[in-house]
């Protein structure tokens, strides 16, 4: 027998122990590498291993490699992850900024001319007719505490004059005259509670009346409450919660009320100070003896929770008797005289009156919950920002029908094809308007005089110069007649 | 020799007023030497000419008041050559000459117009009728009389027509064109609303600060009155950075495919729209800082304070185009003369 060709053994088995390393660097079988190779120290220590190549992290992508788009092809182009050239990396504005810078309330303007000879309200000669016509600064303390409780309006054009000053137009007298019956009664009479609907066209300055008749009553030493913005009370901004013990349901909105309870203490602050707690309210916060009001009011502010009782006591201590009248307002009506935003526990919409601030005012506004100590309910209706409710038109032209004591056949009728909200119904039912009008010519040219004053009206005011802007502001409409007067376009 | 002292050499006779005025009238700012030419951004018609009358020099009215009263009268005609004109352009007698007259020269020379001052003006001013600036103010028109044409029963209007006059020209010009501008989608309601706060924002914003090394157009009000006076801020601040020129890019002009920059003057209402167009383009890169309706109108405020501040990237802008128009100038090909 022929021996077997010569065979290249060793190379062999090298060549076979590297292709399995290569393959199965690690986990070969025992019995595989045992029949193997006689030399069994060379086949446990590989040679090289890629492990470490394999387990590596992965090398980071490296850029420009991909191929260039061919030419005259189109690619898209889209910056992912890239700013655009012209943004800035400057860190945008803070949480509330924005909304803050929209809301600010400026008072007054270095560069306007300080008006000479204007002089302020005091608490005498609000009252008195001498100042019917005339433009009256508000004085400080009485701007600290309607900026207190947000009676100035971004919307107005406070940021153009030197400080706050106002008309006393016809209705503003009005209004002063309503404060000073309530304040001073026939003999023999009750403090009464007058409740007021303030309306009128779009600009005519429901807002501002609202506004005077709230420095009115502070100067006479009233408590002023004001709710001003109907809507943040159901636009469902707020925290809500079914208060315990009620039927039907009622809801509390207590960082809202504890908000409301601050408001009325810094624009109240010297009576709430002075004055001290004669009932016995039951809180679920203990009160010390012999708290002042103030002390009261805080203890809502400090724990939400409990602002809703607090606020009811405070009430029941304002009302007492001897204490002051008190003016509540309300800026636009509208809002809450409908279904508000927020839900029930099962998922149907609340009515508003059901919301314990709204039901609240609603009640004094109605007539149903008298003020003992007499006082002024108030209530703007607002023609810019306002939600349609049938049943508020409808009750402000039968109050107006029912002022000029129309027949009953000139009187309005509900459409009985319209879906009437029963309860906005029955609380506007017998609550009058005060009908904010145009001024008259002697007024506009008053104001228009003080705008000139102000430097703010560069030409002689003069008859021709009246009449035309008075024309042009649909005959006296204040706001209108601010706008073509001083904002130039 | 001619004499030296010839009245009717003086560009500008001084005009004596024999009553100071009675009352504070708006005036425009005086240019101190007439143009010898009428700017393509002026209007047609030439501005009237002052009063004729008391345009002697004093000392010729010296002595025609002498003549008057039979006395001898200063010698106008024999005056000589001061020597200063003499050696005006001879540098080696100028050495000779005694101390203080060569402090003279030297001190005249330091006083001399800076390096960059044009001869010619830049300004644009908002000619209302009867060629005065427009101050913002109602019923201050000075009273244009046109000349009376028989048969028209009531007269005839004063051209242009006064602002306010017909509900057309409600506004003033520099509003209604910014207005214009600003508008988007038809919307001029909006733009409207946009153009009363931002006049809202330069009456409640401090007084600026002039940046002396951007100056305004010449007879601007100092900036304490601006602020008070929101429209002619608007219009100080479009009219100091509104461009001279527009350049032309004629294509193939140069040759070679190469196109040729050559400098086209604009008139005065195409010169505030560039102006404008460059001021609402750098408002709109400014940054938000609040929410709502008010924010482009805050921006665009805030962008004309610091034109008239000097603060703006719109002065670089303007600079870049006159520096092209002057390189470009040789561009122009006159009509040859036959």
């Amino acid at each position: 027998m022929p021996p077997p060709p010569a065979s290249p053994w060793p190379l062999l088995q090298l060549r076979r122990v590297c292709r399995l390393s290569l393959d199965r660097p690690a986990s070969l079988p025992v019995d595989t590498r045992a029949c193997l190779f006689a030399r069994p120290q060379t086949a446990k220590t590989a040679c090289f291993s890629t492990s470490p190549a394999r387990w590596a992290n992965p090398s980071p992508k490296k850029k420009g490699l991909v191929a260039a788009p061919k030419r005259g092809t189109r690619t898209l182009n889209v910056k992912r992850g890239k700013r655009a050239s012209g943004q800035s990396t400057a860190r945008p504005p803070a949480v509330g900024e924005r909304k803050a810078q929209r809301k600010r309330v400026v008072l007054s303007n270095n560069n306007a001319l300080p008006v000479p000879g204007l002089v302020d309200l005091d608490k005498s000669n609000a009252l008195s007719d001498d100042i019917r016509g005339h433009v009256m600064g508000i004085p400080d303390l009485a701007v600290d505490a309607l900026r207190a409780v947000d009676a100035f309006k971004p919307t107005q054009g406070w940021r153009l004059f030197r400080r706050p000053a106002t008309l006393i137009r016809t209705e503003t007298a009005r209004l002063a005259g309503l404060v000073r019956d309530v304040q001073a009664p026939a003999e023999g009479q009750a403090r009464a509670t007058v409740r007021r609907i303030l309306t009128g066209d779009r600009l005519s300055g429901k807002s501002t009346l609202l506004l005077q008749g709230l420095a009115v009553a502070w100067l006479q030493g009233w408590v002023v409450v004001n709710l001003p913005e109907a809507k943040d009370l159901v636009n469902g901004h707020t925290d809500y919660a079914p208060l315990p013990g009620s039927r039907p349901a009622q809801y509390t909105q207590d960082t809202y009320t504890a908000s409301l309870l601050s408001q009325m203490v810094a624009a109240n602050s010297a009576l709430f100070a002075a004055t001290r707690v004669v009932t016995k309210p039951t809180l679920p916060v203990p009160l010390p003896a012999t708290a002042t009001l103030k002390q009261l009011a805080e203890l809502g502010i400090a724990s939400p929770e409990a602002s809703w009782p607090v606020f009811v006591a405070l009430w029941a201590e304002l009302t007492h008797p001897g204490r002051p009248p008190v003016m509540l307002t309300l800026d636009g009506l509208s809002h809450i005289m409908r279904e508000s935003d927020y839900l029930s526990a099962d998922v149907k919409p609340i009515h508003s009156h059901d919301l314990t601030l709204v039901r609240h005012f609603v009640d004094h506004l109605s007539g149903k919950v008298p003020l003992p100590n007499g006082g002024i309910v108030l209530a703007a209706t607002s023609t810019s920002n306002a939600p349609s409710s049938p049943a508020l038109d409808f009750s402000v032209l039968l109050a107006k029908a029912r002022a000029r004591n129309a027949h009953p056949s000139h009187t309005p009728t509900w459409n009985p094809y319209r879906v009437v909200d029963q309860r906005a119904m029955e609380c506007l039912a017998n609550v009058d308007t005060l009908n904010v009008s145009g001024l008259s010519k002697e007024e506009a040219r008053t104001i228009m005089e003080y705008y000139a004053q102000s430097g703010l009206l560069r030409a002689k005011v003069d008859e021709k110069l009246v009449a035309e802007k008075w024309s042009l502001a649909g005959m006296g409409n204040v706001g209108e007649l601010e706008r073509t007067s001083i904002r130039l376009v | 020799m001619p004499s030296r002292l010839n009245i009717l050499s003086f560009a500008r006779p001084i005009a004596y007023r024999p009553k100071p005025q009675a009352s504070w009238r708006p005036q425009p700012p005086v240019r101190a030497v007439p143009s010898q030419y009428r700017a393509f951004a002026d209007s047609k018609q030439p501005p009237a000419n002052e009063t004729e009358t008391n345009n002697l020099h004093v000392s010729e009215e010296a002595a025609k008041t002498a003549e008057i009263m039979g006395e001898t009268p200063p010698a106008v005609e024999e005056k000589g050559t001061p020597v200063e004109e003499v050696v005006k352009d001879d540098k080696d007698a100028q050495k000779n000459l005694p101390k203080v007259m060569q402090d003279a020269i030297k001190a005249k020379q330091s006083n001399s117009a800076p390096k960059g001052s044009r001869s010619y003006s830049t300004m644009t001013t908002s000619v209302t009728g009867a060629g005065e600036l427009d101050m913002g103010l109602i019923d201050f028109q000075s009273p244009a009389t046109p000349p009376a044409i028989p048969g028209a029963k009531f007269g005839l209007p004063s051209l242009p027509l006064p602002q306010g006059s017909n509900y057309k020209r409600r506004y003033d010009v520099v509003v209604d064109q910014v207005t214009n501008l600003l508008m988007r989608h038809g919307e001029k309601s909006a733009a409207q609303r946009n153009m009363s706060l931002i006049l809202q924002h330069l009456r409640t914003s401090p007084i600026p600060t002039i940046n002396p090394t951007r100056p305004l157009i010449p007879g601007a009000p100092p900036p304490s009155h601006l602020p008070l006076n929101p429209i002619l801020y608007l219009t100080l601040a479009i009219d100091s950075v509104a461009p001279l020129m527009r350049i032309r890019n004629q294509k193939g002009a140069a040759g070679g495919g190469v196109a040729l920059q050559i400098p086209v003057p604009l008139g005065q209402r195409q010169r505030r729209r560039a102006a404008i167009q460059w001021i609402l383009g750098a408002a709109s890169k400014r940054r938000d800082k609040g929410s709502g309706k008010g924010g482009l109108a805050q921006k665009v405020g805030e962008e004309l304070i610091s034109v008239v501040e000097g603060r703006s990237g719109v002065w670089d802008r303007r600079n870049a185009i006159h520096k092209q128009g002057v390189a470009a100038r040789s561009n122009i090909v006159l009509p040859r003369k036959r």
